[in-house]
């Protein structure tokens, strides 16, 4: 049996925040939702040969999947128990953000099988909430966090994004604290980047951004303060206690396939990469027709051997346990800079070389 | 037998755009020569190059029949010659194969710079000169005004020059006429000693060097033993003709006062120079034909191929191929710290240089860097030794030298007055030394400039053309060497000397060179994982400092639900610059940052 990884995309949000970039709307009813639900459920029962796989993640995300409510994430995840093996232990994660969730749809869906919750916490500032045109407060994420405990979840992670518009190095750590407070397994964190098209970027002239020494003391400051609090750095956005790392996350570095189900999702699968059709409608009314063989799919790039090289160094860099590169091809002038360490066999960026990952991937190809 | 009283040989005369390749066209076209369908082309033009730049660069010469008015069929050969002033000698020696040239000047924009150097040309030369006012057709055309300029300027008699259209067509007949009755039929002796000046020659795939002549006295023809007077070589003739708009005509021989061709197998072209003198071994002439000159480069830059070593062969190759048509080209390797295997060229001047770059990456499909052109600096060590220097890397440090000495050049600016002070000013600031000035033809000035060749290499006419809304030309010639504050200015990348960015500028333009570079280096080097200082040093003293910062972030942290594509095109656009990369030291410069650095604009 060959391990393989489910991912679920709700391309639905309660709004659209102002900074983001990804494929997912505001634009929905319940009709919609159903027929949406219908679809996935169809992708799910019409993939062939699932029985030659053994399912170690299944990761609903979005989007904001608990708009689907948690009766229909239980018909889908019930679909994936039907059609195919899971793993002993599988993480089940669902990412939802405050407000989407109350304390019984947490418990409906902890007891359905959903063994990990992302919430996206993003600040712990009000106004900066606001200003992203998050649908909810600082206290709003603290009781769905308490509540999500309650329920019996006891994996969880949170995301917070520093160098955010009209925050300074002092609003960035007390954003953090507040979390560490919480104690989550696993925090992820990203430097907001302001992506064309989105409302904050047309509107970037009315914020202050930290400028690029500014991001940089807040990525130390968030570094050290988890770092000081236990928190384990094992990749590149990702900190986690000991013992829950994200197993999903980290399998798409280690190249582990994995198959997308739903509008817009990408699948890594008998060495494709390939993603089913962007649109909602476009995607519903394929699986109607019975669609699903794996040649159906958009996009679809069959990775040739030296890619794959290629690939496994672009990707594993994004771990702290590094990417397995022979040492004479590691420009010395990475250790020079303090950006990386080598041991076993291993290349691995440090927190200084996380930061410029790119430019050490583009050092590192031939 | 061609009769000689019946031959009539001349060129054409013009600055760029007023109409010589289209007059030309139709002077073949009016006689027949060439039907109207294959004018299409201007057939005086050969190289691809040449027709997109809309300029003669190599000299070609047509033999057509014309049936005057008083019922005589003549014999004409139409030399052309380059327009540009790279090529003045070439222009000369072309000149010398005739007795009369068209001087087509622009109705709508009278005499230019370039024009009037060649008129001189001309002149010097004892040719007829026959004004023709062309583009007669175009409502601007100022056809009276036009005639004034040149009685005034060149001071030759225009009254009765035809008014044309080379473009429409319009009077063509006319100049044919005046080329008939105003010039001179050649003289020479057709038994005595053979006397045939080169005036351009090219290298082709069959025929070997093909050497375009004009014969001043005796017969040449297919089976002589012939020998070039001034490079000594001899060689076999295997075929001896002119030339018509459609290709060889090789009639076997060619006598006195006649224009041709001929072929001999022979490989080098450096054997048959321009203006040597092609006698016949078994009975040479007593002395060659006067104005031989050895033609010498002026302009040196450095060509490496971008991609690194290995194209080094293949730019080898296409140096020596262009070499084999164009003797005053000289090239020989060398290598650099910063380039590694390249070549250092020598050319006639900027023009010439931008030609010979762009065929190497057009015609050879090379990507090059090419480093700053620089001309040749005469050098006098404290040991009484005199050196010439075309190259910085050579440049001896400060306290070997008791002098240094730049090329200069004698300048012809030739503008409408409105813009006299802003070029006066534009020569100030190039270190020129004002000669005189004068009014022409109301509204337009001449003026002479003595100029550093140093500062017309850098950015002059750009600037020039610039500050007069391109209504100025320029002409130059050189005038020997002038001691001068010379230095050189080094660059330094993370401490480390860059050899391919150095260069010899004056004292005063120093500092402002070094700031202009250094911030160019600043901000065209791609940030690195350390800081890097750039620096420009004068005899290892730092005179100009920026500082490229550390790189401090490049991430991509989000990879949404396992699509990596955008991670993966990131990385695809990495692989393709980095092909192009190069390592200055410690330093990582791509071939565009380096041309910028080096590019001339201020």
């Amino acid at each position: 049996m060959e391990d393989l990884m489910l991912y679920y995309h709700v391309p639905f949000c309660v709004s659209k925040c102002a900074y983001c970039a990804f494929y997912s709307t505001p634009q929905w009813d319940e009709p919609l939702l159903d027929s949406y639900t219908e679809a996935l459920i169809r992708q799910t029962e019409g993939f062939e040969g699932s029985e030659g796989f053994l399912v170690t993640s299944v990761y609903f995300g979005g989007g904001t999947p608990t708009v689907l409510g948690a009766l229909r994430l239980c018909r889908v995840l019930d679909a994936v128990k039907r059609c195919f093996k899971l793993k002993n232990g599988a993480e089940i994660t669902l990412e939802a953000n405050p407000k989407t969730v109350t304390y019984d749809d947490l418990c409906i869906l902890r007891k359905a099988g959903f063994n990990r919750l992302s919430l996206g916490a993003q600040s712990f500032n009000d106004p900066t909430l606001r200003l992203l045109n998050r649908p909810h407060t600082a206290e709003d994420f603290v009781a769905c966090f308490k509540n999500a405990d309650l329920a019996g979840f006891d994996n969880v992670n949170a995301d917070l994004i520093f160098a955010l518009p009209n925050e300074d190095e002092g609003a960035l750590s007390y954003s953090v604290s507040r979390l560490i407070e919480l104690k989550p397994k696993h925090i992820s964190v990203y430097g907001l980047s302001l992506e064309e098209g989105t409302p904050l970027f047309d509107n970037k002239e009315k914020y202050a951004f930290p400028a690029e020494d500014g991001e940089e003391r807040q990525y130390c400051t968030l570094c050290k303060l988890l770092r000081d609090s236990g928190y384990s750095h094992y990749e590149i956005s990702n900190f986690a206690l000991d013992g829950y790392e994200a197993k999903h996350n980290t399998g798409y570095w280690k190249r582990v396939p994995y198959f997308g189900f739903g509008a817009g999702a990408h699948s890594f699968f008998r060495n494709r990469r390939f993603e089913t059709p962007r649109d909602v409608t476009a995607y519903t009314e394929k699986t109607k027709l019975g669609f699903l063989s794996p040649t159906d799919y958009e996009n679809a790039e069959e990775i040739t051997e030296a890619e794959a090289r290629e690939e496994e160094i672009m990707l594993s860099l994004r771990l702290a346990e590094g990417a397995p590169i022979a040492l004479e091809k590691v420009p010395s002038v990475i250790f020079e800079t303090g950006c990386g360490v080598y041991e076993n066999g291993r290349l691995s960026l440090t927190e200084k070389g996380f930061r410029v990952s790119n430019a050490i991937i583009g050092m590192l190809m031939n | 037998m061609t009769d000689i009283s019946k031959i009539r040989n001349f060129s054409i005369i013009a600055h760029i755009d007023h109409g010589k390749s289209t007059l030309a066209d139709r002077l073949l076209e009016y006689t027949e020569a060439v039907s109207k369908r294959e004018s299409v082309d201007r057939m005086l033009d050969n190289m691809e190059l040449e027709r997109e730049r809309g300029i003669t660069i190599k000299a070609r010469a047509v033999n057509f029949k014309y049936q005057a008015d008083d019922g005589n069929i003549y014999d004409m050969n139409l030399i052309d010659t380059p327009g540009h002033v790279d090529f003045n000698y070439e222009v000369s020696r072309s000149l010398q194969s005739c007795e009369g040239a068209l001087l087509v000047v622009d109705a709508t924009q009278g005499i230019q710079a370039q024009t009037l150097a060649n008129a001189y040309l001309a002149v010097d030369n004892d040719l007829e000169i026959l004004p023709v006012i062309n583009k007669m057709d175009l409502p601007s055309a100022n056809i009276q005004g036009t005639k004034d300029e040149i009685e005034e300027i060149i001071g030759i008699p225009a009254e009765d020059a035809p008014a044309i259209s080379a473009k429409m067509g319009l009077n063509i007949k006319d100049v044919l006429e005046q080329i008939v009755k105003a010039v001179p039929a050649p003289v020479g002796d057709k038994d005595a000693p053979l006397k045939a000046l080169i005036f351009d020659s090219y290298y082709d795939s069959y025929k070997g060097v093909v050497v375009y002549i004009r014969v001043k006295e005796g017969t040449v023809k297919v089976g002589d033993t012939v020998r070039m007077m001034h490079t000594g070589a001899e060689f076999e003739l295997v075929e001896v003709g002119t030339l018509s708009a459609f290709g060889f005509n090789p009639k076997g021989v060619l006598t006195a006062g006649e224009v041709g061709y001929l072929t001999a197998s022979i490989k080098n072209i450096a054997d048959t120079e321009v203006g040597d003198t092609v006698t016949l071994v078994e009975r040479p002439a007593d002395e060659p034909l006067p104005g031989f000159k050895k033609v010498l480069p002026m302009v040196y830059s450095g060509i490496y191929p971008a991609e690194g070593a290995a194209r080094y062969e293949d730019l080898k190759d296409a140096l020596d191929k262009l070499r084999l048509n164009d003797s005053a080209f000289l090239f020989e390797p060398e290598t650099s710290a910063a380039l590694g295997f390249g070549f250092r060229c020598g050319f006639l001047g900027l023009l010439h240089m931008e030609i010979i770059q762009e065929r190497l990456e057009r015609e050879f499909n090379l990507d090059l860097i090419t480093t700053a052109p620089s001309v040749i600096y005469r050098i006098t060590y404290k040991n009484g030794e005199v050196k010439f220097i075309d190259n910085p890397t050579n440049y001896p440090s400060p306290d070997e030298i008791e002098e240094a000495a730049e090329p200069i050049v004698r300048a012809t600016i030739i503008t409408p007055t409105a813009y006299v002070g802003s070029i006066m000013e534009l020569c100030q600031d190039r270190r020129g030394m004002f000669i005189d000035m004068k009014y022409v033809a109301g509204d337009r000035a001449e003026l002479h400039y003595e100029l550093p060749l140093n500062e017309i290499i850098y950015d002059f006419f750009d600037s020039l053309k610039s500050k007069t809304k391109g209504y100025a030309s320029l002409d130059y010639e050189p005038d020997g060497y002038k001691a001068s504050k010379l230095i050189k200015l080094d660059f330094l990348l993370n401490g480390e000397n860059v050899d391919a960015l150095s260069f010899i500028v004056h004292s005063e333009k120093s500092y402002a060179r070094a700031r202009r570079i250094v911030e160019k280096l600043k901000d065209n080097i791609p940030r690195q994982l350390f800081e890097i200082p750039v620096q420009a040093a004068v005899g290892g003293k730092i005179i100009a400092r920026e500082t490229i910062r550390a790189l401090r972030k490049d991430v991509l942290a989000k990879c949404y639900g396992g699509d990596i594509t955008r991670k993966k095109k990131l990385l695809e656009k990495q692989k393709e610059g980095k092909k192009k990369m190069r390592s200055l030291g410690s330093v990582e410069l791509s071939k565009e940052a380096f041309m910028a650095v080096l590019k001339m604009d201020e």
